[in-house]
């Protein structure tokens, strides 16, 4: 926890977040030396360069955002496998309201926002009202948002020919950093005040660490997990309309498998799956690390050879996870693994009295 | 005594981090005797405890027993050594019956073995009806009650066969006739030259059970005594070093206007039926009868986690339904709960937090969360309640049992609630902490609060209540006056009265 919780500089400086930090680092540093290049031209190509370190931010916004939408989901341990999908839904839905329904570009994003949220409201109904567990509720979701992004566009269509006013926001620069970063940073900022700095965050801990607790604390539980599943679908229907604006298109298989690149860099961030701990922070340090990786894999003269970058990100991304998983699980695991022993022991022999 | 005894600890010493909970201990237990453990919350009983069990290693110090000495104490090895030991908090498995759970600490483990189902019932009943209990060995445990988990864990103690039997406040939430029943199997223990550390707050079992007692303070044995060379007021002054009044304070309030009014009030699933009474402003109106008896389930459906499904809620002399806990909250309804580890505190989340958890629109009214504020009203509860605690920022995890109490009472009492209802307030809590519970309980009455009090310790209900409802089978079967003869307490529980009035 970060909030109220002092802590001396040593611990400070052993938290997950700060291990993710160096890690981080070590790893921009690397493909910084290994990764760059001279061409033959004289000029230096791959991961040192400006305009590659941006345009990894530029890809990273949607992934990172889907994140930021899963950390509260998480941190109340539940979770959201429909954002990916949702995040198709909306774009489509964005398109054809623009291009079919003859809206004009910001009046679509914000029916495509309220949309999205609505589409959280559904999960959210189906957990809180129904009772049913996240998992599965949002693994039929998942299949139904993608589902209506295909049914909708029969497979077929793809909306484009965006004026260039909008395609700003996902291709050129504002202030000197891709537009779409401001927007990420934005969010982020939010989600971050909303789960360190006010009572909503605090609630969702609460419910995360223990959900009988906090209903008898006189929290409302329901609405709680309500809120969050909303601000999930929010968030994806804001990285719908960034997905669409880079790349100049709406089609019905954005953002596939984009759900559990988001729940890696959550979990990677520090956050429990089980709920309770974790930290906004945490998680953007998580999509950083993994953007990095794949990114920088693609700049190794070695990996291009081979021509598996994808292949080796996929492999890294993963080691990374286990890794992180192994090293927040190992103590939880110990101590109940030696409570359990302690409470189902072999009997002893009785002693002869 | 025999000369090598059972279990002998010397110079023991343990450290949470920074907080120092045993600092040279020696303690020294011999066959057939029942030998108390006493202390103020936080003093270090419980660690002790957990390092003869060996579910903790201690930093320092020798453990020795039936004259050996042993490095290296695990739960495995104790067990072998014939330890077994009744927790403050039950570790059962909640999802298994009984009569497995008994099984698992029973019966020998072996792979491949077929199970032999009726042998284990039948064991199961008989360790049962040894204690008097009256529970189903088919039962989930999940099901049972916290007073009806502890007697499962004080037969599989009884079934183990052990030599040295620790009871760590095994009393803790049972009412007076399940105290003598464990009263009893603690006498035939002793018969039989089995070993007893006994742990309690209520000095009376000590008078009436121990041999010898040793009072620890401040994580250092302060004197071993034989209980027939001690008073209670001696005993006292060793644990807190000073005077406490045992004497519960007089009802000083005059009962005002009816703040909870019901009138057949029932709740179905969880068996409360017909209950009507009134409580007033000003007044302790406590609620006694059996465990199983309803009175938690009451508490339940009063603080809309089982919402009412019959009769009438009358709240200041509005109809309420409380469908939630919510609801509840928002009518100035707080509910100090029975199991604080489940549900009074989050275990993971510092105190402060834990304490702050119901007030959160009034301590910040803009959702921001004030760390300042918030710390500083942890710190007054912290002081007036004396909790020991090494920060407000310490998990609730790291505090003793009767200190996460306080801070469950410390949540609620922030409310500054209109009706306060109590569920064993001072189960766990010692006995200073428990006269300043009391004080306070008293305290808010007179200020104008109606607060409904239940209790198993029929001393308190009866001295701390203006009346006393006497509950039983999910329903008031009578209304008492305080200060009763406990003998008309007792049998309106049992149903052998006529219905009183108030
Ligand atoms: N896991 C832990 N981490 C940090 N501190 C701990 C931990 N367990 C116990 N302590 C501290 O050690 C001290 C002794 O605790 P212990 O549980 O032994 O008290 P106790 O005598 O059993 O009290 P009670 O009567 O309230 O049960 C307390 O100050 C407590 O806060
Ligand atoms: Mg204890």
């Amino acid at each position: 926890m970060t909030n109220s919780v002092k802590r001396d500089w040593k611990s400070v400086l052993l938290s997950h977040e700060m291990l993710l930090l160096y890690v981080l680092v070590a790893e921009w540093l690397f493909f910084f030396f290994a990764g760059t290049t001279t061409n033959r031209r004289g000029v230096i190509v791959g991961f040192g360069t400006l305009d590659r370190q941006f345009d990894i931010l530029r890809h990273s916004c949607e992934i990172g955002l889907l994140a930021l939408a899963l950390t509260p989901v998480i941190i109340t341990a539940g979770i959201d496998l429909s954002v990916g999908s949702l995040l198709g839904l909306c774009a489509i839905l964005f398109g054809k309201l623009w291009h079919d329904g003859g809206l004009s570009l910001p009046l679509a994003a914000f029916l495509t926002l309220g949309i999205g949220t609505l589409a959280g409201g559904l999960n959210a109904t189906l957990i809180t009202a129904l009772r049913l567990p996240p998992l599965i509720v949002t693994l039929g979701t998942y299949s139904l948002f993608r589902g209506l992004a295909e049914a909708i566009t029969h497979g077929a269509i793809t909306y484009t020919d965006f004026p260039a006013s909008f395609l700003f926001l996902g291709q050129e620069r504002w202030l000197g950093l891709p537009a779409q970063a401001w927007l990420f940073l934005l969010v982020a900022v939010a989600v971050w005040l909303l789960m360190h700095r006010t009572t909503f965050g605090r609630g969702f801990r609460t419910i995360g660490f223990s959900p009988e607790g906090a209903r008898y604390a006189g929290l409302p539980v329901g609405r709680r997990l309500a809120l969050v599943y909303m601000l999930a679908g929010f968030i994806a229907a804001v990285a719908a309309i960034i997905y669409t604006a880079r790349l100049g298109q709406a089609k019905a298989d954005a953002g596939t498998g984009y759900e559990l690149f988001a729940i890696t860099a959550v979990v990677l961030g520090g956050t429990s799956i089980f709920g309770g701990s974790g930290s906004v922070h945490g998680t953007l340090l998580g999509v950083a690390a993994i953007a990095v990786l794949k990114n920088g894999l693609a700049c190794l003269p070695v990996v291009m050879r081979l021509n598996a970058a994808e292949e080796m990100s996929g492999l890294l991304t993963g080691a990374l996870l286990l890794l992180a998983l192994t090293g927040s699980v190992l103590p939880k695991m110990l101590s109940t693994f030696r409570a359990h022993r302690h409470a189902a022991q072999p009997p002893s022999p009785s002693p002869s009295s | 005594m025999s000369p090598a005894p059972l279990l002998q600890l010397r110079q023991l010493v343990k450290n949470y981090g920074g907080v120092r909970a045993l600092r040279g201990v020696d303690f020294d237990l011999h066959a057939g005797e029942v030998h108390a453990l006493l202390g103020e919350n936080g003093a270090g009983k419980s660690t002790l405890i957990k390092i003869v069990t060996g579910a903790h290693q201690p930093d320092g110090g020798t453990i020795t027993l039936a004259g050996e000495t042993v490095t290296a104490l695990t739960p495995a090895t104790a067990r072998t050594l014939g330890i077994a030991c009744i927790y403050q908090q039950p570790a059962l498995f909640p999802d298994l019956t009984v009569a497995e759970n008994l099984a698992l600490r029973l019966e020998p483990a072996a792979a491949g073995r077929r199970v032999d189902w009726p042998a284990r019932r039948t064991r199961a009943r008989e360790l049962l009806a040894r204690l008097g209990a009256a529970i189903d060995p088919e039962a989930e445990v999940r099901s049972l009650s916290m007073p009806e988990q502890q007697l499962v864990e004080i037969a599989c103690a009884l079934g183990s066969g052990a030599r040295i039997v620790i009871m760590d406040e095994p009393t803790a939430s049972l009412t007076q006739k399940e105290q003598h029943l464990l009263f009893a199997v603690v006498r035939e223990l002793r018969q039989s030259s089995v070993g007893v550390i006994y742990i309690s707050h209520r000095l009376e079992e000590i008078f009436a059970l121990a041999d010898r007692v040793t009072v620890l303070r401040d994580g250092q044995s302060v004197g071993t005594h034989p209980v027939s060379a001690i008073n209670e007021a001696g005993l006292i002054r060793l644990m807190v070093g000073r005077e406490v009044s045992q004497i519960y304070p007089a009802s000083e309030s005059v009962a005002r206007e009816v703040v909870l009014s019901l009138r057949g009030v029932g709740c179905a699933a969880s068996g409360v039926h017909a209950v009507s009474f009134d409580v007033r402003a000003g007044e302790v109106f406590g609620l006694g009868g059996l465990v199983g008896a309803g009175r938690t389930e009451l508490a339940r459906v009063l603080f809309g986690l089982t919402p009412a499904d019959a009769g009438e809620i009358t709240l200041n002399g509005q109809r309420v339904t409380l469908p939630s806990p919510q609801a509840a909250v928002a009518h100035g309804i707080a509910y100090v709960p029975e199991d604080r580890r489940r549900h009074g505190v989050v275990l993971e989340l510092p105190i402060a937090h834990n304490m702050t958890m119901a007030i959160h629109r009034h301590l910040f009214p803009h959702t921001w969360l004030r760390f300042g504020a918030e710390r500083g009203l942890a710190r007054e509860f912290i002081r007036d309640l004396a909790v020991k605690c090494s920060s407000p920022d310490a998990p609730g995890a790291s505090l003793s049992g009767g200190n996460q109490q306080k801070v469950s009472l410390a949540r609620w009492l922030a409310t500054k609630p209109k009706l306060l209802i109590l569920d064993e307030p001072t189960q766990g809590v010692d006995v200073g902490a428990k006269s300043e519970i009391h004080k306070i309980v008293r305290r808010l009455a007179k200020d104008g609060l109606a607060v409904i009090l239940i209790s198993s310790d029929l001393p308190e209900v009866i001295g701390l209540s203006d009346r006393i409802g006497v509950m039983g089978g999910g329903t008031l079967r009578a209304i008492l006056p305080g200060q009763s003869d406990p003998h008309v307490v007792m049998s309106a529980a049992l149903g052998t009265a006529e219905k009183g009035a108030a």
